[in-house]
């Protein structure tokens, strides 16, 4: 290589790496003139539904339902992220339209990809409840062997109060080969005692176990917390009618029955108040024997 | 008298046959020689760059169904750059030879035009099973890392990754047809339709049953019967669910590539044949 070649090489090269910085520097700065993206594109439908998308994918259509899977995760969370201090029970409040379309896309062209029948049957329902139980039945349609399908069509139902329905859906689950022993119990537990706190414990416990998909695992863990917090303010309630029996008033403050709270080893805090499972004090309702959820706390209200 | 005679057509014949197949043999080789010089097998790097980011960051966007993921782009990327490369090189290896003026040396020699054809399409066939080959080990081992050890989902990928071969393959043959006739463009153009269009072959069919008109539905029950039907081939879906295909359905569908290859082969034969070159 002559000395003109390699001036001509480094000079060269030198464009190339200049020219790709200005580059991204221009980039930056107009992103910077650009008007602000309308905040509503995010909720625009879907120009193509799932059967013709199906049609349209080539063979690739595994690829195409992972796509839509995880736009699905990136639709909630972006949602989520966007809004502040929102709790993830209360995504209806969250005007989640696409996700029913997104989910109902992905399952079309993978009707056997279980995920987003698992998704819809937890966290459709607090947007569309029609839309989830339309969702996981078509899963069950194409997957009559995937006992899951029926513990989320089940948990649905529970959630609607339908008991029977849900414990018929257990039931139906619970023969197929493969599936868990728990589900002979939860048909039992749905028949018997549906509303109870036991058999919510129960289904959120499975729930629980059974999720891989992060909001889901939440959503589950956050509802036992919220059971954990129910059982602690029956107790509280209860010392609270002792309190009162042995002093014949409700007490105005937490350091009144402090003492009795320590000998219970009860978590509390420097006030005395004890804490709720996600680390928050209960407040005390003075002089009325009541207790209710911090309004920080991580504990779902409803 | 007549016995040494049979038995000395006979061994001229085993010669003669032995003689077209290592010339066929030769002719890939070439073809396979030329396409590695032609740096194709360079898309397996982009391959792994996909595989090695998806393998990374795929676990955070996919809600824990990375397995799946890597399994669906890995295979649906083997497809994708395998029908790159059958139609792009395929249209371009009877075209190349006459644009350079090399057919003219090649036919100078004892060389049959479908012996050509075959060694041609067999050169580009090695190409591809080299190329699908890696990508299938590289899939695995994505799968091995993102499962920190033994995936049951690798054993159940490979037979997927064989009946996509056998797609490309069915596809090589499709642009060796219609190059062997028309300009790279086009023959490029047609391939990629049929590729379409043997995707679609279920919707032909479903076409023909729903069609009042008798001419109409006969048309359309020809053209599915007709049109390769490159919808078998597509497993990449169920294996990313652990789900092989039967061996009789492996075997069904390699039969049937068999059959169609040898169908196109021969027109091609057949029309390259009546070419004429001056």
């Amino acid at each position: 290589m002559t000395m003109n070649d390699r001036t001509r090489t480094i000079a060269l090269g030198l464009v190339v790496v200049i020219g790709m910085t200005c580059a991204a520097l221009l980039v930056r700065r107009l992103d910077t003139l650009r008007p602000p993206a309308d905040p509503n594109a995010i909720d625009e439908g879907l120009y193509v539904n799932g059967k013709m998308a199906r049609r349209l994918s080539l063979g690739f259509n595994g690829l195409a339902a992972d796509w839509y899977w995880m736009r699905s995760l990136q639709y909630v969370g972006r949602k989520i992220m966007n809004s502040e201090d929102m709790e993830i029970d209360r995504l209806s409040d969250l005007n989640l339209k696409l996700l029913a379309p997104l989910l109902d896309t992905a399952t079309e062209l993978d009707p056997q990809f279980q995920e987003p029948y698992q998704y819809a049957a937890v966290v459709l329902p607090a947007i569309d409840v029609n839309e989830a139980i339309r969702i996981t039945k078509k899963g069950i349609e194409a997957n009559p062997n995937a006992w899951r399908l029926y513990h989320h069509l089940g948990y649905i139902y529970w959630r609607q109060r339908n008991y029977q329905a849900a414990s018929d859906m257990y039931g139906r689950g619970a023969q197929i080969e493969g599936a868990r022993e728990w589900m002979h119990a939860m048909k039992a537990k749905m028949a018997a005692d549906g509303g109870s706190r036991e058999t919510a414990r129960e289904i959120y416990t499975r729930l629980y176990e059974q999720a891989t998909e992060e909001i889901i695992k939440e959503t589950a863990h956050n509802r036992l917390l919220q059971l954990d917090s129910l059982d602690q303010r029956d107790s509280l309630r209860k010392l609270f009618a002792a309190y009162q029996a042995r002093t014949g008033k409700c007490p105005n403050s937490w350091k009144e029955i402090e003492p009795v709270l320590r000998a219970l080893r009860v978590a509390v805090d420097a006030s005395g108040a004890p804490l709720d499972p996600s680390g928050a004090p209960y407040v005390l309702r003075a002089g009325v024997c009541e207790v209710d959820l911090d309004p920080n706390s991580k504990i779902p209200k409803k | 008298m007549e016995s040494t005679a049979a038995i000395t057509q006979s061994t001229t014949r085993t010669e003669s046959r032995r003689g077209k197949l290592w010339r066929i043999a030769a002719i890939a080789r070439n073809a396979f020689r030329e396409a590695v010089r032609d740096r194709v097998l360079y898309n397996l790097v982009l391959f792994v760059l996909l595989l090695t980011g998806a393998s990374v960051f795929i676990g955070e966007l996919s809600g824990g169904q990375e397995r799946k993921v890597i399994v669906d782009l890995g295979l649906s990327a083997m497809l994708l750059f395998g029908v790159f490369i059958a139609i792009f090189v395929g249209v371009g290896l009877v075209y190349k030879e006459i644009e350079r003026r090399t057919i003219y040396a090649v036919f100078s020699k004892p060389v049959g035009r479908g012996e050509f054809l075959v060694g041609k399409y067999l050169g580009l066939c090695l190409t591809l099973l080299v190329n699908v080959l890696v990508m299938g080990v590289g899939v695995s081992l994505a799968l091995l890392y993102v499962s920190r050890g033994w995936d049951p989902l690798i054993p159940t990928i490979w037979p997927a990754v064989l009946l996509i071969y056998m797609e490309l393959m069915l596809l090589t043959a499709t642009a060796l047809l219609f190059s062997s006739f028309s300009s790279p463009a086009l023959s490029a153009l047609l391939t990629f339709m049929v590729f379409i269009i043997g995707h679609f072959s279920a919707d032909l069919k479903n076409l023909a049953d729903s069609l009042g008109s008798s001419g109409a539905r006969w048309l359309f029950t020809g053209l599915y019967y007709l049109l390769p039907n490159l919808a078998n081939y597509s497993f990449i879906t169920p294996a990313a669910h652990g789900r092989p295909p039967a061996l009789e359905f492996i075997f069904g569908t390699a039969l049937y590539a068999f059959v169609y290859i040898a169908v196109i082969l021969a027109a091609a034969t057949l029309v390259f044949g009546r070419r004429n070159f001056k």
